[in-house]
């Protein structure tokens, strides 16, 4: 038999600070954790730490891309000097609305930035391609969300060849196409084995 | 008697209007609706009636009706000059049905009113709603009134706040509003279209229940200092009532909902 579960409503007192520490959905004033969202209560009891008091809604409200996260998105247009992608999916919770972001081309090789050996975004990226990237920045008024592919794991996981066939990643800026056998450059990520699906 | 009251000299128009058969207060203490001085009319309150949005309430206060409809908060659109590096941006937009009044509306917003009512929604709504959490993003509110009888602005802020609610946008506290007038000596609360055109004082209160913290206050016409308190503590009296029926909403609402996903 489950316990009653508790429905809060915003500006709820739920618990001093003394015992509980606030959570998300949470907001603290004057000594007091208040609820800031109306849902159920969720208290996570740690040893040692305070428990975390949290209000908990039934859907996922919108998330926002964070600097350092992990994010999913898709290559819309490419320029000699960046590709501007949509993200799609933040971790694994995919996004209600599309966020925009850039790719800078400095941004795409952690190696081989300097001038003499330019990164060409053309050899990299395509659009449509399906890429892994990080959140660098958050931007300031002109531009997007900042991405990076600037590691071993990050860059295009799904790419389609001008055949129109799924590719195959064959080296870390290479992918073949299984119908045509053509070749074509991109920056490939490593994906780990344990997700790949054979 | 015109001129009656030399002060006051709306006083007389109130009088006059009394004679035409108007009486805004009886002598028994009813108003022209049948309710007492200080008491709100019927507010009935339903959240969620969109499923598209990610929040939406209409609310029902008399014969006034408001809907409101939140999106967000989701990333700039338009002019990205606009975002606040810190903050979300509250984008609102107040407009009446052209057939919410007795004569058919001509412009529903664009207006001056409407422009004026959508910048006191922004202000109040940018006090309550925690907009520290979606630094560069932003909110937009849409009020929409379907019938117009009054308390036009107080029907819309309890329907936003009721939205933004349902669409899980973390708030301080509620926000409740409700209108107040002064006649004859005694402070009215939930004016209706009638009491409002009868050209006495009005106030606008939004307010935050728990912590007593004022979002807007608003006046029309002119009320005597001595009076303002009265006035002021009657509003506030009519914002703790709205609060408790939106608040019975909202709970309802959510246990609907967990019983419903049956955890």
């Amino acid at each position: 038999m489950a316990p009653p579960v508790r429905c809060c409503v915003p500006g709820e007192r739920l618990c001093s600070l003394e015992e509980g520490a606030a959570g998300s959905g949470t907001y603290t004033r004057h000594g007091y954790v208040c609820a800031a969202l109306a849902g159920c209560l969720a208290k996570t009891s740690e040893d040692g730490a305070l428990p975390v008091v949290s209000v908990v809604r039934d859907a996922e409200s919108q998330l926002l891309p964070d600097v350092g996260a992990i994010v999913t998105c898709k290559v819309c247009s490419i320029n000699s000097r960046f590709a501007k992608v949509h993200i799609l999916y933040i971790g694994s919770t995919p996004l209600k609305s599309a966020f925009r972001g850039t790719i800078r081309r400095e941004d795409i090789r952690a190696t081989e930035k300097d001038k003499v050996s330019q990164v060409e975004v053309y050899k990299s990226f395509r659009p449509g391609d399906i890429v892994l990237a990080k959140v660098i920045s958050l931007g300031d008024m002109q531009s997007n969300y900042l991405l990076s592919t600037a590691e071993n794991e990050l860059g295009v996981v799904v790419a389609h060849s001008e055949a129109g066939a799924q590719m195959v990643p064959i080296s870390w800026c290479e992918m073949q196409c299984p119908r045509m056998h053509s070749k074509e450059l991109r920056k490939v990520a490593r994906v780990q084995p344990e997700f790949l699906q054979t | 008697m015109p001129g009656a009251g030399g002060q006051w000299p709306w006083r007389g128009a109130c009088r006059d209007r009394a004679m035409a058969g108007l009486e805004l207060l009886s002598d028994e203490g009813y108003r022209v609706d049948g309710r007492r001085a200080g008491e709100l009319r019927k507010v009935r309150a339903r959240m969620g009636v969109f499923a598209q949005a990610d929040g939406s309430a209409y609310i029902e206060q008399g014969n006034t009706k408001a809907l409101a409809v939140v999106y967000g908060p989701h990333e700039m659109r338009g002019s990205r000059s606009k975002a606040l590096h810190d903050r979300a941006l509250v984008n609102c937009q107040y407009s009446m049905a052209t057939f919410s009044t007795g004569e058919r509306k001509r412009r529903p917003h664009g207006d001056r009113k409407s422009s004026e009512m959508t910048l006191h929604l922004k202000q109040t709504f940018e006090a309550a709603i925690l907009t520290q959490l979606y630094p560069r993003s932003q909110i937009d509110i849409y009020v929409q009134i379907l019938q117009a009888d009054g308390g036009n602005y107080c029907a819309c802020v309890n329907a936003a706040t009721l939205a933004t609610i349902d669409a899980g946008i973390p708030m301080r506290d509620y926000v409740c509003a409700s209108s107040a007038g002064f006649i004859e000596d005694t402070p009215l609360a939930d004016l209706n279209y009638v009491e409002e055109a009868a050209g006495g004082p009005q106030v606008a209160l939004a307010l935050l229940p728990k912590s007593d913290q004022i979002a807007l206050l608003e006046m029309n016409s002119r009320l005597h200092e001595d009076h303002l308190e009265q006035v002021i503590e009657a509003a506030s009296k009519a914002c703790k009532d709205v609060y408790a029926v939106l608040d019975q909403v909202v709970r309802d609402h959510v246990h609907e909902v967990t019983t419903l996903l049956g955890e």
